[in-house]
């Protein structure tokens, strides 16, 4: 696999992998340590290629845990501290693996569990590089899990092939001389987009500048380690710039050696894209897109000044080279340039499906018949106009909060798990036509006299057991009884009238 | 200002009136995270008060009172 390749080629250099606060990682170091955790899962599980679940952050060593499963031909579940422990007790079951990689204590079950000292103690233990193990195209790599509708997660499968295929597209766009430099790496490893880091960025040599959530929590800190990143490539959610952009300092001045900046994972408004411009004169901004089951992104585009002019949003790109984009109606039929419908991608980076899922599979990914590729229904509401994909909304109800994906349904089935709820309605807040938080409306069994801040912090705090802190809405919103349309559903129009 | 910000943090959050006080420790209570913070500080922006974000400890903003006294 490209990747394991790559860090054998850079291993014999001196170039560092990753930084992350003080410490840091040389690429002969990750070698090395990935080595050992690939040599201990033969030794330890033999053949079995069941997938190995890793509950952490940002640790250095998580990287060496990732890629030696590779090296040892098994795929990883990486499950961030983002996710509440019942949420990972339900991936766990679901995933049944072996062994758990637990850096935080969680107490999971399996049949053999490391904690952090255990692990430390096998990636400083003997490993040689042994080619014959390593995962074939075919193999799932990774598997994320997502918000699903019914409340429950689900995993995205994704295989080595399809990594392949990912940064085959991506690279003529994030092709900019790269090869070294520092990547900004801030991005969760439960979530796909950190795949551009590990899979692109490493690929070419860079290293990976390492930032972890309590940094990002922290705008004074932020700008501290951006201010010592010396970053030369930057991929994030239009969300993390717009926090940056409340200061002036974000500007040449702090990044000075900064030769692109990534935005994707949600709507890029023009607003940010223009304070961009302004900060960071020349410095090609580009948006890009992709599902998770489309292995991270399948479309990009330099944003132009002209685009800011245009009555549409900023467009999401052009299909890479590998992926067809396609918009169909809802009988499936193929609309012609300039017609609104849902995104189809065709291409070899389309995932194999979700993880146990038979009728979830069957309703979203499908088989082309005209190139024999795998296919997926995106859901969101797409129109092309000269190779250009205008994303225009979903067709149900997921949103992208802070680049975070949730279905509104999950939140809803958890929150009338709430003692107390009788039904609840969650929707976005919209800012410049970007979802900026949730509001919940909520329909009580009995009234529970309490004022409505103290209300809001007895149902967060129970819903903060089963969901991420991303999926909880901000505001909490009593109603009598819920306007209904006539199908007898919530009117979701009538509420959002009056957020 | 103590007032305004408290007026915008309650409709931010949702909370009702005399909830929130001028020394509620917002991010230990769970009122504010730091989406909600730059939420806050945009509407602060649109009321003609800049803060700069590179600049605030968390601690440092922690209450609508410590806020105000920075914004004034």
């Amino acid at each position: 696999m490209f990747i394991l390749e790559s860090l054998s080629n850079y291993a014999k250099t001196d170039r560092t992998a990753l930084i992350y606060g003080a410490d840091s990682l040389s690429f002969a170091e990750l070698e090395r340590q990935s080595n050992a955790f690939a040599a201990y899962l033969l030794k330890t599980f033999g053949a079995d290629r069941t997938p190995v679940l890793l509950y952490g952050h940002k640790e250095l060593s998580i990287p060496a845990v990732l890629f030696g499963c590779l090296k040892a031909g098994r795929g990883y579940v990486p499950v961030d501290t983002t996710f509440p422990p019942e949420r990972v007790r339900q991936i766990a079951e679901e995933v049944q693996p072996k062994l758990i990689v637990d850096l935080y204590g969680l107490g999971l079950a399996a049949e053999t569990v490391l904690d952090g000292a255990a692990l430390r103690q096998i990636l400083d233990g003997p490993g040689e590089a042994c080619r014959e193990t390593w995962i074939r195209p075919e193999d799932v790599a990774y598997m994320l899990f997502t918000s699903g509708s019914t409340g429950k997660p689900k995993g995205v499968q994704i295989t080595a092939a399809n990594i392949a295929a990912f940064r085959q597209g991506v690279a003529p766009w994030f092709d900019l001389d790269l090869d070294g430099g520092v990547f900004l790496n801030e991005i969760s490893y439960s979530f796909d987009v950190s795949v551009c880091a590990l899979y692109y960025a490493l690929s070419r040599g860079m290293t990976l500048y390492t930032v972890d959530k309590q940094t990002l929590n922290d705008p004074k800190r932020l700008f501290a380690a951006l201010r010592e990143s010396d970053i030369d490539f930057w991929v994030s959610t239009p969300s993390l710039a717009e926090i940056c952009v409340q200061s002036e300092q974000f500007c040449r001045a702090l990044l000075p050696k900064v030769r692109g900046f990534v935005f994707c994972g949600e709507v890029l408004t023009k607003k940010l894209c223009g304070q961009m411009f302004e900060r960071f004169p020349s410095v090609p901004v580009l948006n890009a897109y992709g599902p998770t089951e489309a292995t991270v992104l399948v479309t990009a585009a330099q944003v132009l000044p002209a685009m800011l002019k245009d009555s549409r949003p900023v467009p999401i790109g052009y299909a890479f080279e590998n992926v067809e984009a396609r918009i169909v109606d809802r009988e499936g039929k193929t609309l012609s340039a300039g017609e609104a419908g849902e995104l189809l991608l065709i291409g070899d980076s389309v995932s194999p499906g979700y993880f146990k899922r038979p009728e979830l599979n069957e309703k979203a990914f499908f088989l082309d018949e005209a190139t024999g590729k795998r296919g997926y229904h995106t859901g969101d509401l797409c129109l092309i106009d000269q190779g250009l994909i205008y994303y225009l909304g979903r067709l149900d109800g997921q949103v992208k909060l802070n680049g975070f994906r949730v279905e509104l349904e999950d939140v809803e089935n958890n929150l009338t798990r709430v003692e107390n709820v009788a039904r609840a309605a969650v929707l976005p807040v919209l800012t410049d036509g970007k979802v900026t938080a949730l509001t919940a409306f909520l329909l009580l069994e009995a009234p529970d006299g309490l004022p409505s801040l103290q209300r809001s912090k007895k149902i967060k705090a129970a819903l903060a057991k089963t969901l991420p802190s991303y999926m909880i809405p901000r505001k909490f919103v009593v109603v009598d009884a819920f306007p209904l349309n006539t199908n007898g559903k919530v009117d979701k129009k009538a509420l959002a009238a009056t957020l | 200002m103590v007032e305004k910000i408290i007026g915008i943090l309650n409709e931010i959050v949702g909370a009702d009136e005399g909830e929130i006080a001028p020394d509620t420790e917002l991010f230990e209570e769970g009122v504010l995270d730091s989406f909600g913070l730059v939420q806050l500080l945009v509407a602060l922006e649109g009321e003609g008060v800049t803060l700069d974000v590179a600049d605030l400890d968390r601690s440092a903003v922690s209450t609508p009172a410590k806020l105000a006294a920075l914004a004034e």
